[in-house]
C-alpha cells in the first residue's frame, strides 16, 4: 500500500498541492459504509441487550425502596 | 496559503471555531451533571449513560447525513429559490452546495491542506446538535429506554434541528426570504424546536410513577443533588459563551459580499452574514442572564432550581435578537420570558398531566417561542439579510423582520419541526413497546442490578483477609 505522502518537500513544492493527505484516498465510500454498518450493528446489539436486562429485572418484582439495601459503603 | 494576511485570517477563524467547540463541550458536561443531580439515586448511572451516549450517536450521524441536510435544504425544497443556484430544488452545488461541502465521502470532510474551516465549522454545528439532544434528554429521565432515546437523539440532533437550521439559520434559508425570520442565537432553531420535540415525546411517554396523585395533583420530585444541579447549570452557562461565539463569523469583509463597489468593511457577523460585534453580544448575554436570574428568583419566591433555570430561560428568550438589542432590552425580554416559562410549566403540568422532569419544555420551548415572537415586534422593519431586501411572501429577495413572520416561524419551530415529529416517533416506538421501561424496572430502579452487584462485591472484599 503506497502512502499518500512520501516526502513533504516534494508534496508542498508541487505546482498544485494535493489537499487530501490521509491514507487510501479514493476509498472514502468504503470507510463511510463500514462506519454505517458499525453504527447499525451497535444499535441492534445494544437494543437487544437492554430489552433482555429489563425483562430479567422486571421478573424479580423488587419494591421501590429495595435498592436501599444495596447501597455500598466503599 | 501563500499570503500572510490570508493565512492569519484563515488560521484565526479556524482557531476561533475550535475554541467555541471546547467551550461548548462544557454544555454537555453541565447537562450530564444536571441530569444526574435531578434523577433519583436508583437511576443515576443509567441516566448518565443515556446522556453520554448521545455524543457518539449524534456525532456519527451528523457526519453521515446531518451536516449534508443543513447545506441541502435552505430552499425547503420547493419553497423559495436559492440565491446561489436560483432553483428551488435541493442545494447540491453552486459554491456552497451540500455535495460540495458536506457529503461524507468528499475531499473537505477530512484532513485537507486546502481547507482549514470545514472541520471546525462542522464541529461547532455538531455541538449545537448535542445540545439539542441533551435538552430533550432531561425531560424524559427515569423512564425512557436508552434505545428509544438514541433514536430520538438522532432524530432531533441530526435531522430535525438540521432542517430548521437550513430553513431559518442559513444565509440562503427560505424562512428569511418568505417570512423575514431572524433568530441570531437560536431561540427557535435550537431551543423552541427541542422544547416542542420533548413535549411531543412526553405526551406519549407519560409521567414518572408517583408524579401525580390519584386525584391528579402534581407532586414535586425535586433535584436529588442540588449541588450537582447547581454546578451543572453553571457549566451550561459557561458553555453558552462558546455557543454565542460559535453563532458568529468572526471576521468578514462585507463590502464585496454585498456587492458594494470599492467598499471594504471588516466586521464580525451573525450566521446570516449581517454585522454585529462580539463585544455587544457579550453585554446582551450577561444582561439576559441577569434578567432571567432576577425574574426566576422573584416569581419562584427564591426557589434555587427555578432561579438557575430562570437564568437559562432568560438567555434563551433574548437570544433571537441579541445581535441587535440594547442591553436593557435584553434584560427586560429575558425577565418576561422567564416569567412566561415558569407560569406555562405549571399550567401545562396541572392541565395536561405532563411530567417534564427538569423543566426543559418550559426553559427551552416556551422561553424560545416567547423570544421569537417578541423579536418580531422589537426588531420590526430590520432587514433579515444584507442581500436584496424585499417584502414578505415573494421569496426571490429577503423579507424584513416582522411579527407575523416571527409568529409563523415560532409555530414551525415548536410545532411543525418539534412537537409533531417527537409525538409521531414516540407513538411508533410506543407501538413497538420500546419507548418506556417496564413498570417493575422503574420501581426497582434502572441501576438495581449494578447496585446489587456492588453490594455483593463490597461484602466479599470486606470479608477478605488477603
Amino acid at each position: 500500500m503506497e502512502p499518500t505522502v512520501t516526502n513533504w518537500i516534494d508534496h508542498l513544492s508541487a505546482s498544485e498541492v494535493a489537499g487530501q493527505i490521509y491514507p487510501m484516498v479514493g476509498t472514502e465510500i468504503w470507510w463511510v459504509l463500514a462506519g454505517i454498518v458499525f453504527w447499525i450493528g451497535w444499535t441492534f446489539a445494544t437494543a437487544t441487550g437492554e430489552a433482555e436486562e429489563h425483562e430479567k429485572l422486571a421478573r424479580k418484582k423488587h419494591g421501590s425502596n429495595d435498592y436501599k439495601s444495596n447501597i455500598a459503603e466503599w | 496559503m501563500d499570503n500572510e494576511l490570508t493565512a492569519l485570517t484563515t488560521i484565526f477563524t479556524e482557531f476561533y471555531y475550535w475554541m467555541t467547540v471546547v467551550l461548548m463541550f462544557l454544555i454537555h458536561v453541565g447537562f450530564c451533571m444536571y441530569e444526574v443531580g435531578a434523577s433519583r439515586y436508583k437511576h443515576h448511572q443509567h441516566t448518565l449513560m443515556k446522556n453520554t451516549l448521545l455524543i457518539p450517536l449524534v456525532t456519527i450521524t451528523w457526519f453521515f447525513f446531518g451536516w449534508w441536510i443543513y447545506w441541502a435544504f435552505p430552499t425547503g425544497p420547493g419553497i423559495a429559490p436559492s440565491i446561489m443556484t436560483e432553483s428551488t430544488g435541493l442545494v447540491l452545488g453552486g459554491g456552497f452546495g451540500a455535495n460540495e461541502l458536506a457529503n461524507p465521502t468528499n475531499a473537505l470532510m477530512a484532513v485537507n491542506l486546502g481547507d482549514h474551516i470545514m472541520g471546525v465549522f462542522w464541529a461547532a454545528f455538531l455541538l449545537f446538535s448535542w445540545t439539542a439532544a441533551s435538552i430533550v434528554s432531561g425531560a424524559v429521565i427515569e423512564r425512557i429506554t436508552t434505545f428509544a432515546f438514541g433514536i430520538m437523539a438522532i432524530a432531533i440532533g441530526s435531522v430535525f434541528w438540521s432542517i430548521d437550521a437550513s430553513w431559518g439559520w442559513h444565509f440562503d434559508g427560505w424562512m428569511l426570504k418568505i417570512l423575514g425570520y431572524h433568530d441570531a442565537y437560536a431561540s427557535g432553531v435550537i431551543h423552541a424546536i427541542c422544547g416542542g420535540f420533548a413535549l411531543g415525546i412526553l405526551t406519549v411517554l407519560g409521567p414518572r410513577i408517583g408524579k401525580f396523585s390519584s386525584s391528579g395533583e402534581p407532586r414535586n420530585i425535586g433535584p436529588r443533588n442540588p449541588w450537582l444541579v447547581c454546578i451543572g447549570l453553571f457549566l451550561i452557562f459557561t458553555g453558552f459563551w462558546g455557543f454565542y461565539a460559535a453563532c458568529n463569523i468572526p471576521i468578514f469583509d462585507l463590502g464585496p459580499e454585498y456587492g458594494m463597489e470599492g467598499v471594504t468593511y471588516f466586521t464580525a457577523t451573525n450566521i446570516y452574514v449581517t454585522p454585529t460585534t462580539l463585544s455587544g453580544i457579550t453585554m446582551n448575554f450577561l444582561m439576559s442572564l441577569s434578567g432571567g436570574f432576577l425574574a426566576g428568583y422573584w416569581i419562584s419566591k427564591g426557589d434555587p432550581f427555578w432561579t438557575y433555570s430562570g437564568g437559562l430561560a432568560g438567555i434563551i428568550a433574548a437570544s433571537a435578537g441579541n445581535d441587535l438589542y440594547h442591553p436593557m432590552q435584553s434584560l427586560i425580554i429575558a425577565g418576561a420570558g422567564t416569567a412566561v416559562a415558569y407560569k406555562m410549566h405549571y399550567w401545562v403540568e396541572r392541565t395536561f398531566k405532563i411530567d417534564d422532569a427538569v423543566g426543559a419544555v418550559a426553559v427551552h420551548g416556551y422561553a424560545g417561542v416567547f423570544g421569537l415572537v417578541v423579536c418580531g415586534f422589537v426588531l420590526w422593519g430590520y432587514p433579515s439579510s444584507g442581500y436584496n431586501v424585499g417584502s414578505m411572501w415573494v421569496g426571490t429577495d429577503y423579507a424584513p423582520i416582522n411579527p407575523l413572520g416571527m409568529i409563523i416561524g415560532a409555530i414551525i419551530m415548536f410545532g411543525v419541526l418539534g412537537f409533531l415529529p417527537g409525538w409521531i416517533l414516540a407513538k411508533i416506538l410506543h407501538g413497538f413497546g420500546r419507548l418506556r421501561i417496564p413498570r417493575d424496572v422503574e420501581l426497582a430502579g434502572l441501576d438495581y442490578n449494578i447496585l446489587e452487584q456492588a453490594r455483593k462485591d463490597e461484602r466479599a472484599v470486606a470479608s477478605s483477609n488477603r
